[in-house]
């Protein structure tokens, strides 16, 4: 493999490279980076609300300022590049292709993503990730929204321009003696996705147009002053992104079927059961974006087909976790750190999934709707599942990309922190939403019962998961410069094949 | 395939569990969702960033509502600028108040007391501390409140009249105004931003904006002391509001408003 670090290049070989892996390198680097600037966004929103009052902001809007580009930053520039990175790596190496389909369009992709990542953070805007109509076109201070609201586009396009590579590669470039049903469950992850991008983005690249035209004002089509509706955009944004809550997800799910059987040493449990699944979800996964507007006024008859087309959704994700369970069932298991990082990543999607039954229930709905119980769940899933399987897989594909081996010891310690400081913010703040705590406020009223103590228990864990990825990117820095060298057929030490990295000498 | 019967029991218990939620929820919610035909209607307005409602007879209340215990009462809601929503956690009233659209929501409350009401939708700076109260009246006192009616109300919002200024006619005293644009972040807000006058003076706040104001002593709704010398309550735009100074002591006192924190002043009394 490339080894970029054991045998230093020229920075701008790396920079202006069109290789597979240089550019999947330089995903996960930016994607890293957006996890430490958004976490230590994350770390001053928790600490304002560890106590009441405003300490830490000067005023309500840096405050709304922070969570709206803490969110932006941690999806569309944490997420959404990891998972494209690990994709670049693994890929072309899985469908067994030099490259991917089209490597310039490959690195025009990826410059896309900090031109769009400059644009948020500059313009720093207040609308909340959601930015919803009418306040984010007539109240939102620009031009921080307008930022915004091209940085978000541009990030759009390279998504989407992503997609297509990975699309064209896994269908059109495989090799001829590899059927679909033979490629690994990771491709096929970032297969399911990347068509769900086509059929999703491009909603919401709509819907931005028309917000940015509305805030001109020469448009009305979300401002009920000039006869738009704010619900309509609502609409279009959900489409997108509630298609787009699974295409984080999925990536995460294919990164845990190459662990789990690996460290389980046992084959998987069904193949045909986890392309079933992947297929099932990014089809469903369109039938249920309005549960996510139950409390803006729809009729009965639109809320039951949203909750059960959200309730269909649920027997394909519960099919994976049964994979997973079934495939440990009975193996030598080795807990090495990536799969340490798989279990609590499964745990915390069963606790996840089980608490979005409950949101989905209309009745219950109206309990956990728009408070902390919904920023616990959607937390869960994105911190509890899919970050900390993310960080599991950076700890597996670190030995192919540098060669060398972390250490395994301060690994474990940043799982269990962690694990740990993920329940202790996130289940908290489950109950804090049943007690009535609305999301995304500044301050709170101290003297409502349980608030102060729940937000402070958040607060202690959020600087424990904090301090845990401090010590993940202290072990990542010092043992990709001296970490031991790693046995490339087996780093792992469990008997099982490791990539192919030999023939992966980048072509200059 | 061979072991794919498991997988399938496994699958079959999944959907028929969700089935049972999926049932039961839409069930539940048919029978919460209907209004009974004999409910009251209170109007809810919502704006950047207090809570306006108009009662059934006319009575129109900000910040505060009051409800009787055991009426059923329809809360129909609008929005007068962005989304907000309507939320009494105590009683899981929950429903978005979308400008352009009526939304409806019904409710029937079973034990009297005090309860808060706030704002469960992102509405930018004042979304945190856009609450309001919620007061239910025990039976017995409604009963009385029909009988004296100003008396009852006396009772539920002394702490208000206590603050509230003598909004009498009269000769205007020195004149403050509330500019028209103030509601917007960064635009001058209070003419003159520091007013000077001696001690016993009256001051006649005219707002002539095109949003409600207040003109509340203290540093902002944070201030501990904030209304603890004076505090006009809601100014409705082109009405006008008087201060008594004859129990503030001389000293210099920084005034703001409760609705736009971000508008703020100076009062010097001699």
């Amino acid at each position: 493999m490339v080894l970029e670090v054991k045998q230093p290049r020229p920075l701008w070989e790396i920079l202006f490279s069109t290789h597979h892996t240089d550019i999947g390198l330089l995903y996960l680097i930016t994607s890293i980076t957006a996890l430490m600037l958004g976490g230590a966004l994350a770390l001053a929103l928790r600490a304002e609300l560890f106590l009441p009052g405003l300490q830490l902001f000067q005023d309500p809007t840096s405050f709304n300022r922070f969570f709206t580009v803490h969110g932006t930053t941690m999806l569309f520039l944490w997420a959404i590049p990891f998972f494209a990175g690990v994709g670049n790596y693994l890929v072309p190496i899985m469908v067994r292709y030099k490259d991917m389909a089209w490597p310039k369009l490959n690195a025009v992709a990826f410059w896309m993503i900090p031109v769009g990542a400059a644009l948020v953070w500059v313009g720093f805007a207040d609308t909340g990730w959601t930015a919803y109509p009418p306040y984010s076109i007539i109240r939102a201070p620009g031009p921080a929204a307008e930022m915004w609201i091209f940085g978000l586009k541009i990030l759009g396009i390279s998504s989407i321009l992503g997609s297509i590579n990975f699309i064209v590669t896994i269908l059109s470039c495989r090799h001829p003696d590899l059927s679909i049903m033979k490629i690994s469950l990771f491709a096929w992850s970032i297969l399911a996705v990347s068509l769900m991008t086509l059929v999703a983005v491009p909603t919401f690249a709509a819907s931005l147009i028309m917000l940015y035209t509305d805030r001109l004002g020469i448009s009305g089509f979300f401002n009920p002053a000039m006869g738009g509706d704010p619900i309509a955009y609502q609409h279009l944004f959900w489409f997108t992104f509630h298609p787009e809550v699974y295409i984080f997800l999925l990536p995460a799910v294919g990164m845990l079927y190459e662990i789990i059987p690996k460290f389980s040493r046992k084959p998987l449990f069904s193949y045909q059961s986890g392309v079933a699944a992947f297929v099932l979800i990014a089809i469903i996964g369109f039938a249920s974006w309005a549960h996510h507007m139950f409390a803006v006024g729809m009729s009965f008859t639109e809320k039951t087909v949203f909750m059960v087309g959200t309730l269909a959704a649920v027997p394909a994700s519960a099919m994976h976790v049964f994979n997973w369970l079934a495939t440990m069932w009975g193996g030598r298991i080795k807990f090495a750190v990536p799969l340490l990082f798989g279990v609590g990543g499964i745990m915390l999607f069963f606790a996840s999934g089980a608490g979005g039954v409950v949101n989905t229930a209309l009745p219950l709905d109206f309990i956990t709707h728009d408070s902390y119980w919904v920023v616990g769940h959607f937390h869960l899933i994105l911190m509890g599942t899919v970050s900390l399987t993310f960080t599991g897989f950076i700890y597996y594909l670190f030995p192919l990309i540098t060669g060398r081996m972390y250490n395994e010891r301060a690994g474990q310690i940043h799982f269990v922190l962690a694990f740990v400081g993920v329940i202790f913010v996130f289940i908290t703040q489950h109950v804090l939403g049943l007690y009535g705590m609305p999301r995304r406020i500044v301050d709170y009223d101290a003297t409502m019962p349980g608030w102060l103590i729940m937000n402070q228990i958040a607060t202690v864990g959020a600087w424990i998961a904090g301090l845990s990825y401090i010590i993940m990117l202290v072990n990542l820095i010092k043992s990709a410069g001296s970490g031991k060298e790693a046995d490339m057929k087996d780093p792992f030490q469990i008997g099982e094949e490791y990539y192919d990295y030999k023939r992966r000498e980048p072509h200059h | 395939m061979g072991h794919a019967t498991i997988e399938w029991v496994y699958v079959g218990v999944v959907v028929s569990l969700l089935t049972w939620v999926g049932a039961e929820s839409w069930n539940v919610e048919r029978l919460v969702e209907h209004v009974p035909p004999e409910a009251e209607t209170i109007r809810v307005i919502a704006q950047q960033w207090f809570w306006t409602f108009e009662h059934q007879d006319g009575k129109k209340e900000t910040g505060q509502l009051h409800v009787k215990q055991g009426v059923p009462y329809k809360f129909e809601l609008i929005s007068k600028d962005v989304v907000h929503d309507f939320n009494v956690p105590d009683y899981t009233i929950l429903m978005d108040a979308v400008p352009g659209r009526v939304n409806v929501v019904w409710n029937l409350f079973d034990k009297p007391g005090e309860y808060p009401i706030q704002c469960r939708e992102y509405c930018g700076f004042g979304h945190a501390t856009m609450r309001a109260k919620l007061f239910v009246e025990p039976f017995s006192q409604t009963a009385e409140a029909a009988e004296k009616p100003a008396e009852a109300q006396n009772a539920t919002s002394a702490q208000a009249q206590a603050q509230a200024p003598v909004q009498t006619a009269g000769p205007p005293g020195t004149p403050l105004t509330i500019l028209e644009g103030s509601s917007v972040q960064g635009s001058p807000s209070y003419d003159p931003a520091t007013l000077t006058v001696k001690k016993g003076d009256k001051i006649t706040v005219t707002n002539k904006d095109t949003l409600p104001h207040t003109v509340t002593s203290g540093t902002g709704p944070t201030d501990p002391n904030s209304a603890k010398q004076f505090d006009t309550s809601i100014i409705e735009p082109g009405a006008t509001a008087d201060i008594e100074t004859t129990n503030i002591n001389p000293g210099q006192y920084p005034f703001h408003c409760t609705v736009h924190p971000y508008m703020t002043g100076k009062l010097v009394v001699q």
